[in-house]
């Protein structure tokens, strides 16, 4: 069976367990039913109805502790044959759902594992917003079998470098990369991410700035065209805490599931469960234009698939650097500081007809490039990017042209440290001494700096200090210092401030408890512990939840202060852009605008006196 | 077939066809009220009436066009061959309609799910197939049309899936095929292309002999191919294509790929590398081609690469290492999802696994060298974090095997760097998902070099012996000891390894080492609480020497006892429980002769000093038990009883054992015979009768139950039987208290009783009140060797047993015909045989005469320690009548045989329902003899007047129920000294005794001591008392006509004579009766002769009474 990807069937579940969607696609089915039977020399059982799928979703649940699961083998609850017991996190995402034999619904576990072709696998699972999305591709039945026999190894749990293996498996099996990419394409879809296709803003380059007017859109020959994908829409996924914000803010808009839209999406992403083109935009926008005769197709060249549309009009060619700045600020000599940068260059190419554009990546030497990857558009030659000169044939809309994950090389905008010290459980006195902008020299310039001290688990009652610049804000759980008002932007120049100050909080409410069961482990804490602060530490994380894999620790456990702020001028990672050595082939003389911004992803400033989170530097 | 008998008028509606939908999406079938109008097989053609309808709004009709396609197969199994036609003459009417603005998508759904059905049913003909097949290629045969080029696209996709379904079907017409490719310009040519191709694979991968250029076939009208129409398959295939034309397609193919998106890519590269392995093409064309795509942040793309590289490994020669670092580096990318991230490392680690396998050391150690990369940075996330960690263990292991491990740092400082980045799962607490990685990493360190999958048992060893191995066991006993909050995931992760067939040496070995290192480390802190988990799994490994442990335990009880002071109450309790526990399972694990030394001074020391109570209990039991049993048997007793099964343990114990027998009846019949079961208080009246009279009898003249009206919960006691018997009649209204006239006496009788009776629990909405009898249970060693020695099939066993056989196990079942309500059984987990038992037979045999007094309580005594087991039977009696309870036995005999049977019954006599009356909870301790005495005096009066107080009534406990007191009155002349009635009411009835009046007699038993707290009347009040008594006594045995005094001590009239000899004083007991009743004796003592006075509110129990009287006093 030629490899590549198709997929059998997709369900999508809703936060009540029922599925609001299903799709069959019965030509991929026949020809697994066919190489199962060539293998088996049986047929396979049929595929679930949406009842005994949102079922066995729920049992499955149940089982896994989530509707992702453990992902981890986990002591008292993995049991064999489950997900969990493979010990990988990637079964989070990858998964398997036994099913219930036709007719008996739930007490027939013991049945079920001997039965183990009763099992489907693999079923790529991306929730979004309100929405479960299962998409289960065509994988070959000794693929399935080998991973029934991996799940039901009765021994401690599978070792690195063994002969069979999921790495093994997941690297031979394109479908299930392709029904990732379905499924994060799907809850694009069902959550409301793509913006509607009728929107038509008109190009006012002078107004708002160069990134306002690349997220609003420029209309081709005054029809209605597509906004393409927000082009930093994909970073938000990088890292855990924007993450609940982006779910948060979806969910709203994901009220009713629009099952034409999805319907429409699937008949001209993958009419017979072989994807063929995720790209939203380009769907919706043909499904919403149409194609008229008017429109010739190219002289000589051949459109590609992923640039249905020629672009007419006024031309010019525009780029953004958007760098985030992700930081771990330890202030302390056994812990080296932590400063990363991932950045992104997004482009809007206003061309006519299909032109080449190249530029050089003068940044490429001087930024401190770890890593660099770019849109499939780009034409990379074989040995990799060594001459710096980077060529690609632009799509409509925006796209991300290029990915890069770099040091930074002016170093960090913010510095400085922050202690909080426990004076009682209760009481706490904090400094701050933080310098923004150091060494940043015109146009770099800072939009504004807030930095927050969140206590997720104690309440604020009294608060007491004043900074030397900027102003204040206190909630029930957090401490936010405005270090730089928006509207008072710094550039040229740097800036000191301090904010000395003390805190007071409610009574911790794991007392009550501490005192009755927990009792051996309070009378051993006061032996073994000397200062109020461990004592403190001991109490609060006694009731520390899990944290999910997707995360990077339990920020719960620690004392820190995050930074975000908004620098505008150019990159940080000294990446950038020559706009006079931008060649377009064949040439046209359009101009080329090119404009950078850095906001800041997870900048923490350690709580000195506490214990953080580190890694090791090699 | 379509069905007009069933072909309705009406075709369905847009609702209709939304609910036959969703019934088919939740349970694949239609429901009943489409099935009782249509037939299934007619739902395609109403499907293709309602699409072809003008009106019908058009997201209906791509509702149906999906669900044709979704439920073909139980759709079209079986359809005709006109409802074919009519399908495909829908087709084409929907195609070739005209477009009008909107139904762009119809036309395009209706070709993707006829296209659909086609493929998967296989009940249509070719000639349908070349009729579909006709009218797409009409619609593909106009490259570069503007207008519809999506319908195109679309139109070739259906071509290439019906290729698909049909391989070879458009094998004739590749060369127009080809031609169409090279014309289209519009973004439709991604779907020429694939198309093309894949009718270019299936040509070669069926062999099929066509040429791939020539256009001499005409495109339209479509004909297949004359095997496929002959469906003589074989006779077509020759040696497939042209290789020369094939090269030049495949090149032209290969020029194209820009023209992907990335899904296509895929599909055309699943393709494209099967053709260019068959045509032994030069790989390293297509690296050059497509190498590139790996530095796309597409995953696809790059696992296309990846696909491509594990296909043609050696042309990629020497580019392995740009590849694995382009996939470390993806992994690191903050921007792209998560589980790309994880993908990329899951490859990365499947491409190392091919690289070590193939065993080519130069590739592996410039792969190798990346090893350190992989180090997680500090915000990765931990799904992130735990596959890294996995990396940078294959390389360490992986480079180690190649370098002799000299080289590289050593694995603690590797293993160190590793946990930093979760290191705090040393101080959060143990469930945290930080612990877990970190521990998994663990675990991988350890296992890596001796994997499950290698079957070489030397690499344990190996491993064993390692500097790892060393290093782990060092960071284990450190965290350990630093970070008690660990020790419950250090115990499920030695716990892991051990119940690991290839690992467990090593779980083994890590409890050594904490036996070793730990332990003494542990008894300068004396803090162990939070170490029991461990110290129960070292217990449990007999490969342990248990002699640090003991002592360790030894030194912590010791620190125990000495801060009595401090720590009180549960706590104590608690880790005494606790300590006694590891006892436990040393006792099960290990050899009695290792541990007696140590184990008997722990135990000993703790049942002496320990300084709470049950702790110091158990801790004899357990002492007694290492002192007494030997070590099997004792083995067996402490295991829980269902681990009790060979097949869990592998211990050689067990492998003694065959499997379990099953019962054998013939030789449980005269269980009776070896297994007694006997009181320990035997009966004064061996009971060879039982009065047995229905409720109802009882409630006619003893007790009225009242309910009140109140009373909801009655309908659900239905099975309450005194509700069933009691005739609506006897229903007095008791709502409504009715107004009598009562002296100042009587009132205070009744508030009296009303206080008492409220005490009483209420049989039929609670647990009653319980009589116990206690019984002891014995094994005769003889007789049960006799029988089931023989069966003994372990010599080793034999040697033992001989000796004193034991059962395990043992449940004993009773039952009984007299309302003794439900008797709960009774477990006795281990019984041991005595050697002779000779005095026990006689017992038995004699047992149903009446027996002596003296006989009994010796007994007891001398059963102390070694003999039977004791039982109590537990009875919650609805009457109080004498009766036997029958007991039915199962036991366990050591040899896993099963026993079973009856054996004798065990008699109840009156006596056993003699108890202590209530007390009100209120009641002060002090003023208890005096309630008593009231109580008595009430219940005297109360049961001799029935008169006075006849109509009332007395709530129970709980207030639901009601009881009225009947009372009957009996007197018996007890011929006997004074002497004899006190010595027997002091041994019998000396609980019972409420007040004793007369100077002498009160004189005469004050002495004795043996009874107290009771009422002491030196002098005798006469007076208006017993006069009244008695002269109310004449009317009411009068009255009742079932009194039941015989013998001539019946007559009133002799009573003031006996009782004027040489009196001494009066004795009053009062016996309550469960479930409420009374019985009352006034024992007038003279010197030569006893009247008892008796008044019950059970006149049944007059009957037993009698007999016991004469038992306790006269013989």
């Amino acid at each position: 069976m030629p490899s590549g990807c198709s997929i059998r069937a997709l369900w999508i579940i809703n936060n009540q367990d029922a599925v609001v969607f299903s799709r069959k696609f019965p030509v991929v089915e026949k020809r697994w039913r066919s190489a199962f039977n060539t293998s088996d020399g049986s047929d396979p059982p049929r595929l679930p109805t949406d009842q005994q799928l949102a079922t066995a979703f729920t049992q499955r649940k149940r089982r896994e502790g989530s509707a992702r699961g453990y992902g981890l083998r986990v002591v008292t609850q993995s049991t064999k044959g489950s997900d969990s017991w493979l010990d990988d996190p990637i079964t989070r995402h990858i998964i398997s759902l036994p099913l219930s034999s036709s007719e008996e619904d739930d007490d027939n576990n013991e049945s079920n594992e001997n039965d183990e072709m009763n099992i489907l696998w693999p079923i790529v699972i991306q929730s979004k917003g309100l929405y479960c999305i299962l998409v289960l591709p065509l994988v070959e039945p000794k693929e399935m079998r080998d991973f029934v026999s991996l799940c039901d190894r009765s021994d401690c749990g599978s070792a690195v470098g063994e002969d069979l293996s999921l790495s093994s498996l997941l690297l031979n099996m394109s479908s299930i990369t392709g029904a990732l990419m379905v499924a994060h394409s799907f809850g694009d879809v069902t959550s409301g991410e793509t913006v509607e296709p009728e929107v038509v803003v008109a190009a006012s380059p002078s107004v708002g700035g160069l990134f306002d007017s690349l997220t609003g859109s420029i209309g081709i020959s005054s029809r209605p065209r597509p906004v393409a994908a927000a082009p930093v829409a994909s970073s938000s996924s990088s890292s855990g805490s924007s993450l609940t914000g982006a779910a948060a803010l979806d969910a709203p808009k994901a009220g009713l599931l629009d099952k034409d839209l999805l319907r429409n999406f699937i008949a001209s992403a993958m009419p017979f469960g072989t994807p063929l083109d995720l790209s939203l935009s380009n769907i919706f926008a043909m499904k919403a234009n149409g194609f008229s005769s008017a429109e010739p197709p190219h002289q000589d060249l051949k459109q590609p698939a992923w640039k249905p549309y020629l672009y007419k009009g006024k031309q010019r060619l525009l780029f953004t650097i958007h760098e985030t700045i992700n930081a771990a600020l330890y202030d302390r000599d056994e812990i080296p500081d932590s400063v990363s940068v991932a950045g992104q260059i997004n482009c809007r190419a206003e061309l006519e007809g299909l032109p080449d554009v190249s530029f050089p990546l003068a940044g490429l030497s001087k930024a401190h490039i770890e890593s660099i990857s770019f849109h499939p558009c780009a034409q990379v030659p074989a040995h990799g990017i060594d001459k710096q000169n980077i060529v690609f044939q632009p799509p409509l809309g925006n796209f991300v042209l290029m990915r890069y994950q770099a040091g930074c090389g002016l170093g960090p905008p913010v510095k400085g440290f922050y202690q909080l010290s426990m004076v009682s459980e209760d009481e706490g006195a904090f400094l701050f001494k933080v310098g923004l902008m150091e060494g940043y020299k015109s146009p770099l310039s800072m939009e504004f700096c807030t930095i927050t001290m969140p206590f997720p688990r104690r309440r604020i009652v009294g608060f007491d200090g004043t900074p030397s610049a900027g102003t204040v804000v206190t909630t029930e759980h957090s401490v936010e210092w405005r270090v730089l008002g928006s509207g008072r932007s710094l550039s040229g120049k740097s800036l000191e401030a301090t904010f000395p100050g003390t805190i007071k909080f409610s009574p911790l409410k794991s007392r009550r408890r501490g005192d009755g069961d927990d009792d051996d482990s309070d009378g051993e804490g006061t032996e073994n512990v000397v200062n109020v602060e461990e004592v403190l530490v001991q109490k609060m994380n006694k009731d520390l939840p899990a944290v999910e894999m997707e995360e990077p620790f339990c920020w719960q456990a620690y004392d820190y202060a995050k930074v975000s702020f908004k620098i505008v001028g150019a990159s940080v990672s000294r990446m950038s852009i020559d706009t006079k050595s931008v060649n377009i082939y064949p040439t046209t003389k359009s101009p080329v605008e090119y404009s950078a911004q850095v906001t800041s992803g997870d900048y923490i400033l350690w709580n000195t006196l506490g214990k953080a989170p580190s890694a090791a530097v090699v | 077939m379509t069905t007009p008998e069933k072909t309705p008028t009406k075709p369905l509606s847009v609702h209709d066809w939304d609910v036959l939908i969703s019934d088919f999406q939740d349970s694949n079938a239609p429901r009943d009220w489409f099935t009782s109008v249509f037939s299934l097989s007619s739902l395609p053609d109403l499907a293709l009436t309602s699409l072809l309808k003008k009106d019908f709004p058009l997201p209906s009709k791509l509702s149906i066009l999906v669900f044709l396609d979704e439920f073909s197969h139980t759709l079209f199994p079986q359809c005709s061959h006109e409802t074919s036609d009519r399908f495909i003459e829908a087709l084409r009417a929907i195609v070739q309609s005209p477009t009008t603005d909107g139904s762009n998508g119809l036309k395009e759904q209706a070709l993707i799910s006829f296209t659909s059905v086609l493929v998967t049913v296989e009940s249509f003909s070719v000639r349908h197939v070349e009729g579909v097949v006709d009218l797409l290629l009409a619609l593909v045969n106009r490259p570069n049309h503007g207008f519809d080029r999506q319908a195109r696209a679309v139109a070739c996709e259906c071509l290439r899936q019906l290729e698909r379904g049909f391989p070879g079907l458009l094998s004739d017409v590749a060369g127009h095929l080809w031609t169409l490719c090279q014309a289209e310009r519009t973004h439709a040519v991604q779907a020429y292309l694939l198309l093309f191709t894949t009718v270019v694979f299936n040509v070669v991968n069926q062999k099929i002999r066509v040429s791939l250029i020539s256009t001499s076939v005409p495109l339209v009208p479509f004909n297949a191919p004359s095997w496929m129409r002959d469906g003589s398959l074989g006779l077509s295939q020759g040696l497939g294509a042209d290789q020369k034309e094939l090269r030049r397609v495949l090149a032209f193919m290969l020029e194209s790929p820009y023209l992907f998106t990335s899904c296509a890519m895929m599909e055309f590269m699943g393709m494209v590398v099967p053709l260019a392995s068959a045509l032994e093409l030069q790989a390293s064309m297509l690296r050059v081609q497509f190498l590139g795509m790996v530095y796309s942040f597409d995953p696809m793309l790059c696992h296309v690469v990846l696909l491509m590289y594990t296909q043609f490994p050696d042309a990629f020669e020497g580019q392995e290492k740009d590849i694995m670092r382009r996939l470390m580096l993806l992994s690191k990318e903050t921007q792209i999802y998560l589980v790309f991230r994880l993908l990329a490392l899951h490859w990365l680690m499947g491409l190392l696994n091919k690289v070590v396998l193939s065993g080519e050391i130069g590739k592996r150690k410039s792969v190798l060298e990346m090893g350190q990369k992989f180090h997680p940075g500090v915000f990765d996330p931990l799904a992130l974090k735990a596959l890294k960690l996995d990396l940078v263990v294959q390389c360490y292991v992986s480079s180690n095997g190649l370098s002799g491990g000299d080289k590289s740092k050593s694995a603690g400082e590797l293993l160190q760097e590793c946990l930093v980045s979760v290191s705090d799962f040393k101080w959060l607490p143990p469930w945290s998902s930080e612990t877990a990685v970190a521990f998994r990493t663990l675990h991988k360190f350890l296992i890596c070099a001796s994997t499950h999958s290698d079957s070489d048992p030397s690499t344990t060893r190996s491993l064993m012996e390692s500097s790892l191995f060393q290093n782990l066991q060092v960071l284990l006993v450190d965290m350990t000891s630093k970070f008690p909050i660990l020790v419950p995931v250090v115990v499920s992760f030695i716990e892991r390894l051990v119940n690991c067939e290839k690992h467990q040496w090593l779980g083994e070995r890590f409890l050594q080492t904490i036996d070793e290192k730990l332990l003494p480390k542990l008894e300068k802190r004396c803090l162990l609480t939070a170490y029991f988990p461990l110290l129960h799994r070292l217990a449990e490994n007999d490969t342990i020497p248990p002699s640090r442990l003991i002592e360790l335990l030894t030194k912590f009880v010791l620190s125990l006892v000495d801060k009595r002071g401090i720590d009180v109450g549960l706590k104590l309790w608690d880790q005494g429980t606790e300590v006694l526990g590891i006892c436990r399972t040393l006792l099960s694990h290990h050899k009695s002769s290792r541990l007696f030394l140590g184990l008997s001074r722990l135990l000993s020391l703790m049942c002496l000093y320990f300084p709470d109570l049950d702790v110091r209990d158990n801790a004899r039991i357990y002492l007694r038990m290492l002192v007494c049993i030997p070590g099997r048997k004792l083995k067996n007793i402490l295991k829980p009883a269902d681990t009790v099964s060979p097949s869990t343990h592998p211990s050689t114990f067990f492998t003694v054992q065959s499997p379990r027998f099953r019962h054998d009846p013939n030789k449980s019949w005269n269980l009776s015979s070896y297994i007694h079961l006997e009181r320990v208080t035997s009966l004064l009246v061996k009971q060879s009768w039982s009065l047995s009279l229905p409720s109802l009898g009882v409630g006619n003249d003893g007790y009225s139950i009242i309910e009140s009206k109140v009373q909801v919960d009655e309908i659900e006691q239905d099975s309450s039987q005194e509700l069933q018997l009691l005739p609506d009649s006897r229903r007095i209204e008791s709502g409504k208290p009715t107004l009598r006239v009562m002296d100042a006496k009587i009132a205070e009788v009744l508030e009296r009783l009303r206080r008492y009776f409220s005490v009483i629990p209420d049989l039929r909405h609670m647990p009653g009140i319980k009589v116990r009898i206690a019984c002891t249970l014995r094994l005769d060693a003889e007789p049960y060797n006799s029988i089931w020695g023989s069966q003994n099939q372990s010599p080793e066993l034999d040697k033992v047993d001989s000796s004193s056989p034991a059962l395990f196990a043992t449940v004993l079942k009773f039952s009984s015909s007299a309302p003794y309500g439900s008797i709960p059984l009774c477990r006795i987990p281990f019984l041991q045989g005595e050697p002779h038992w000779d005095k026990n037979v006689t017992n038995d045999e004699g047992s149903l005469e009446i027996v002596l007094l003296e006989n009994t309580p010796k007994e007891e005594e001398k059963e102390g320690l070694g003999g039977g087991a004791s039982v109590t039977v537990e009875l919650e009696p609805r009457e109080p009548t004498p009766g036997l309870v029958e007991v039915s036995m199962e036991a366990n005999a050591e040899s896993g045989q099963m026993i079973q049977g009856k054996l004798e019954s065990v008699p109840v006599g009156i006596e056993d329902m003699f108890l202590k009356a209530l007390a009100p909870p209120d009641e002060h301790e002090d003023t208890i003899p005096s309630y008593y005495s009231a109580l008595f005096n009430a219940l005297w009066e109360v049961c001799g007047s029935s008169s006075s107080t006849a109509h009332e009534t007395f709530a129970l406990k709980g207030g639901k129920t009601a009881a009225a007191i009947s009372g009957t009155r009996s007197v018996k002349l007890l011929e006997v000294p004074a002497e004899t009635v006190i010595q027997a009411s002091e041994l019998h009835l000396a609980p019972f005794v409420v007040a004793i009046t007369g100077e002498q007699l009160v004189n005469i038993v004050r002495e004795g001591g043996i009874i107290e707290n009771i009422l002491w009347q030196e002098e005798e009040e006469e007076g208006g008392q017993a006069t009244a008594s008695s002269s109310m006594g004449v009317t009411g045995a009068n009255r009742d006509p079932l009194r039941l005094t015989y013998i001539g001590y019946g007559d009133d009239q002799e009573v003031p004579m006996t009782r004027s000899r040489g009196k001494m004083g009066k004795i009053k007991m009062l016996m309550f009766l469960p479930p409420r009743y009374h019985l009352l004796f006034e024992m007038e003592v003279g010197e030569e002769s006893t009247l008892v006075q008796i008044r019950t509110d059970y006149w049944p129990c007059l009957a037993y009474v009698d007999d016991y009287l004469e038992a306790l006093f006269l013989l």
